[in-house]
């Protein structure tokens, strides 16, 4: 009895110990009172790209900034019970422009429209995110989806060529996968799923047109309509049932890059972010788009948007930064490091690298969309990109797909 | 019954039947222990992911060349940026340790009047309060949710503190009132006689021959409040003030999938309910087994 | 030194002695009040006010009209909770049959491997070490065995693949979170290795509480294991069954952590390895509270569904007899085998020879 009482007590004490030292030693820091709180997806070589922004925001305001990263799928599942709670984890946040709108519609994010200004900005880049003419968040730089990245040494150790035809790509899909050394001809990206609903954005807008796209953003076309069916059926799923795509991969993942630059996986659907940093040689970085398409055919352009949490605790210094983001000056350091397109006027066309040119190029002739899921939000697009995840692990299941991807797109709100 | 049958011990004296048994025996044992071993493999996987670097795990940790041993990444995942695992074994402690003591305290005290003061309703109020803990937590989630806002107590850790004792007492006060029910009346008798009032007999005769019974419920409640994730995913929105359990899952949002700092930032959180386990496994097994219904 | 109130199940019948107070009824009643109220005042903020609160929230509607059950309708209606066309062509099944879907493979492989590896380590030298290794799985927060389970499940760093690859079986040989048929039978069988370490030291406990006369007794008369087992040990254990299944599944039903531990808050690819739970969170980040709250009251429901059911069962007593003990209790699984029971295990014994 004695002994059991000594152990109680004990462990009364050690824990109590534990928690007073732990309080002790680690109690947070309050982010400096000048300080102004920022929450971005990017991290790693992403993050290293944006940093000088963020530095240069600093040196011109004195204002100091704490950033951190944080998934938008994540924060899309946390900022509304926050919001609710009136609190906000940061005083700016990037988030897709649906989100932000709805948020807007709950009352949640500070109106912007006396600090930015729609002439700053290229026209129409602040349209996804005005509602009742006020503006609730601004827009930043942002890339396209212009197609499939390749290591240009391994087309050219391998005699291949960019088709320009869809047979031309199907042959060459077939001759990349039966190169040794090849695991599948295109890598599939993975994650939470949205590399996986680019490329799929991509068929849509080469082979069923920019209206057949914007027709589906808006809402106003069906997914089971026999012109987005023909589109899966004749392009995408044969693909996939022919084993041209690898098993999804962490879009990302070190590992996973290096197998496509050497070769195990050739070709990668992708955006122009990936021309910064994520591959050893860019010299021999190259990108065609799909071809054979229509004369109707569009291109993705995703900008990044950020807004001002109206719960934010220093919601002035948000608009401040909110306000830098905005300025051709910020964006013109964003665009140098490659890979980013500016939303801001007056950005000149030198400031971009050399890669990017061939990006724009691509572009030529293109109607510019926006980016299918993140226009129509949640929940449709957590149900899309996973119904697109069980697309390519079960190919054969596509009409199923399609009629579930209709059913989340009616039933979102 | 037959009244000669042979002790435990009796067939190892007996030479023959020694012989006989041991192929059986050996095979039991080698199989008990290959399964036990299996078992603990994912956990192997885990650990040895920990302490090495992530490019030699990274194709599967069972390759055992190259072999380093590094704490980078428990140190990484301490200091993380997104979720430092220091602060949230803080929180975890800070949260685990009063939602331990008041339910158990509250409990004993209810499970003391269930157990001694007959009354019409009595019955009836103990099997509601029984079936209480067969109710998920996701039936109170929202109310509670509400309930803090309003209280401004959300993203303390008080709210935590609230919510996890309410929710420890209904178990509490069955395994007292258990517990109780077992002790012999005369010692509170006597002290009736003698004059002493209810609350002093409780506190200082009958909590006292109660601390095997405190025991088993503090191992079993801290665990339980240690392990949780859903409540504090709930009541807790404060990044800087996130538990354990919640920065876990956070590490894997970031950027790549890093099975290094998954690994060390489980093994942190877990590492504590192990350890009381291997400490006071005795306690916490009679607290599950002693009444056995615990949601 | 006998600790009082352990054993396996304690005894709430009372014994000989074991008397109640039985002060007068007014002061009777105070007193009960007085040593409840602290615990009262905690349920009734926290537990029936919230359970209440949240039972009206299914009623209403997201506007906050009365709806009646139209929530219901829509949530139930909804593929993603129920769809049934899963069964042709596999998940996902939406979260009402994925739940189902995983108790009728959980449960029965929970149970028989508890039994199994009780019965296996009874003898065992250094048993007691094996068994704690096998609980392991139940003392680590549940969060963090799912984020172990997507790392064992993971291509190429995790196990279970790398298992199937070395036995030749290519087709298992990949990342089991992106296919959803491999990813939901991968989680249920994650929580078979996390929870039957619960079913195993409850069936250890059980098995001591039989006397080993009876054991000895059919050995000396013949039996084999097996009869002994199917003769004495099964019926004996019936109320421990009782117990291990009704838990599991409470704890089946209430699966939340592992499933968003090893996914994410859609369950994983196509939503595959959706749960109620998992369910009922999506609507409350989304704060969709009406149907939140369908789907905790349809998740409390079935909860309720079995714990009543144990009870009675347990309890084989009617609550309302007069001058009965009405309170839960537990049969003595003890006391049971040295009288009724044991006339059984005679007879079995007896049968054998």
């Amino acid at each position: 009895m004695g002994r059991m009482v000594a152990i109680i007590v004990a462990l009364l004490v050690v824990t109590n110990v534990i928690t007073g030292l732990a309080v002790y030693y680690l109690a947070v820091p309050a982010p400096g009172a000048g300080s102004v709180q920022v929450i971005g997806p990017w991290a790693g070589g992403e993050w290293a790209n944006f940093k000088p922004v963020l530095d240069a925001f600093k040196n011109a305001t004195g204002i100091s900034y704490q950033y951190t990263t944080s998934r938008q799928e994540d924060l899309s599942l946390t900022l509304p019970i926050n919001f609710q709670a009136q609190q906000s984890p940061a005083d700016l946040i990037f988030m897709p422009s649906a989100t932000i709108k709805q948020f807007a519609g709950r009352g949640w994010v500070t109106d912007l429209t006396g600090t930015l200004s729609p002439s700053s900005y290229q026209p129409g880049a602040l349209d996804p995110l005005t509602v009742t003419g006020k503006v609730w968040g601004g827009a930043y730089t942002g890339k396209v989806k212009p197609g499939f990245w390749y290591n240009s040494s391994f087309f050219t150790s391998h005699n291949l060529n960019v088709p320009t035809t869809w047979a031309g790509f199907s042959q060459l899909l077939w001759d990349i996968k039966n190169t040794s050394g090849v695991s599948a001809p295109i890598l599939s990206g993975d994650g939470v799923g949205w590399p996986l609903s680019d490329v799929t954005e991509g068929f849509i807008e080469t082979y069923g047109g920019a209206a057949m796209h914007r027709a589906l953003t808006n809402r106003t076309l069906s997914w089971t309509d026999a012109s987005v069916k023909a589109v899966f059926q004749n392009y995408l799923v044969p693909t996939l049932q022919n084993g041209f795509w690898s098993a999804p991969q962490t879009w990302n993942d070190p590992a996973v890059i290096r197998s496509w630059w050497n070769g195990a996986y050739p070709l990668y659907f992708m955006g122009s972010w990936i021309t910064s940093g994520f591959v050893p040689n860019p010299a021999n970085l190259k990108v065609f788009s799909l071809p054979g398409g229509g004369s109707n055919q569009g291109i993705v352009f995703a900008a990044d948007y950020f807004f001002v949490p109206k719960y934010a605790a220093h919601s002035d210094l948000g608009k401040r930064l909110a306000q830098w983001l905005s300025t051709k000056e910020a964006q013109t350091i964003q665009v140098g490091v490659g890979g980013h397109i500016a939303t801001a006027t007056g950005v000149s066309a030198s400031a971009y690298p050399a890669l990017d040119a061939q990006v724009a190029s691509l572009m030529q002739g293109k109607a510019v969309l926006t980016d299918l899921d993140d226009t129509i939000g949640n929940p449709f697009q957590g149900h899309f990109w996973s119904e697109l995840q069980s697309l390519w692990a079960t190919p054969a299941n596509w009409q199923t797909v399609l009629a579930n991807i209709q059913a989340a797109a009616q039933a979102q709100p | 019954m037959n009244a000669s049958a042979p002790t435990k011990r009796a067939p190892m004296r007996s030479r023959s039947r020694w012989v006989r048994i041991r192929p059986r025996t050996i095979v039991i044992h080698v199989v008990a222990w290959a399964i036990g071993l299996a078992w603990l493999l994912p956990f192997v996987g885990v650990a040895m992911t920990a302490v090495r670097p992530l490019d030699q795990t990274s194709l599967g940790w069972w390759r055992l060349s190259p072999f380093s041993v590094t704490l980078d990444n428990f140190v990484a995942v301490w200091n993380n940026p997104g979720c430092p695992l220091s602060l949230g074994l803080r929180d975890s402690f800070l949260v685990a340790m009063p939602a331990t003591i008041i339910p158990m305290l509250v409990g004993a005290l209810a499970g003391y009047g269930f157990a001694r003061f007959q009354t019409r309703s009595r019955d009836y109020i103990f099997l509601a309060v029984v079936l209480f803990m067969a109710v998920p937590q996701m039936m109170v989630a929202v109310p509670v949710y509400n309930l803090m806002i309003r209280a401004g107590l959300i993203s303390s850790l008080l709210s935590l503190i609230l919510i996890h004792s309410a929710w420890g007492i209904p178990w509490i006060i069955l395994f007292m009132r258990n517990f109780f029910r077992t002790l012999p009346l005369e010692v509170e008798e006597a002290a009736r006689v003698d004059g002493a009032s209810d609350f002093k007999i409780f506190y200082k005769i009958v909590l006292p021959m109660s601390l095997p019974a405190m025991a088993a419920i503090i191992v079993f409640q801290f665990m339980w409040v240690w392990n949780d994730f859903f409540f504090a995913q709930v009541l807790i929105q404060n990044p800087n003030w996130y538990l354990s359990t919640q920065c876990v899952p956070r590490l894997v949002g970031q950027f790549v999938r890093p099975y290094d700092l998954l690994s060390a930032g489980a093994i942190l959180t877990m590492s504590v309910p192990v350890a009381l386990y291997a400490i006071l496994q005795r306690f916490y097994i009679r607290g599950l087994v002693g009444w056995t219904i615990k949601g | 030194m006998k600790i009082p109130g352990g054993g396996l199940f304690s005894r709430l019948v009372p014994r000989r002695g074991d008397r109640v107070s039985m002060g007068r009824w007014g002061r009777s009643q105070a007193r009960f009040l007085s040593f409840f109220l602290p615990a009262a005042i905690f349920l009734i903020v926290l537990v029936i006010y919230p359970i209440v609160a949240t039972l009206t929230l299914s009623f209403v509607a997201p506007d906050g009209s009365y709806a009646g059950l139209q929530n219901y309708g829509s949530v139930l209606g909804s593929p993603d909770t129920f769809n049934p066309a899963c069964l042709q062509r596999g998940p996902p099944c939406g979260t009402l049959l994925n739940n189902l879907i995983w108790i009728g493979i959980h449960l029965p492989l929970t149970v028989f491997m508890g039994l199994f590896l009780a019965v296996l380590l009874q003898n065992v030298r250094g048993a007691s070490f094996v068994k704690s290794l096998i609980f392991l799985g139940m003392v680590t927060p549940l969060i963090v065995v799912g984020v172990v389970l997507r790392f064992v499940l993971e291509y190429p760093i995790g196990v279970v693949p790398a298992f199937f690859g070395w036995l030749g079986i290519k087709s298992l040989d990949v990342n089991w979170l992106v296919t959803p048929n491999t990813l939901l039978l991968g989680l249920i069988f994650g929580t078979v290795w996390s929870w039957t370490g619960f079913s195993m030291i409850v069936y250890s406990a059980g098995l001591t509480t039989i006397p080993k006369d009876y054991f000895e007794a059919a050995r000396v008369d013949g039996a084999s294991e097996w009869q002994i087992f199917r003769k004495i040990t099964w019926p004996l254990l019936r109320p421990v069954t009782l117990v291990i299944v009704t838990m599991t599944l409470l704890w089946e039903l209430k699966l939340f952590d592992i499933v968003i531990g090893a996914t994410n808050s859609q369950g994983g690819v196509g939503g595959a390895a959706d749960v109620l739970a998992l369910q009922m969170y999506r609507y409350f980040s989304n704060i969709n509270y009406s149907s939140a709250a369908v789907v905790a009251t349809l998740l409390t429901i079935f909860t309720l569904i079995v714990a009543v059911g144990l009870f009675r069962k347990l309890l084989g007593l009617p609550l309302r007899k007069k001058g009965r003990r009405t309170a839960p209790s537990v049969p003595q699984v003890e006391t049971k085998p040295a009288k009724a029971a044991g006339d059984e295990a005679q007879g079995a014994v007896e049968g054998i020879s």
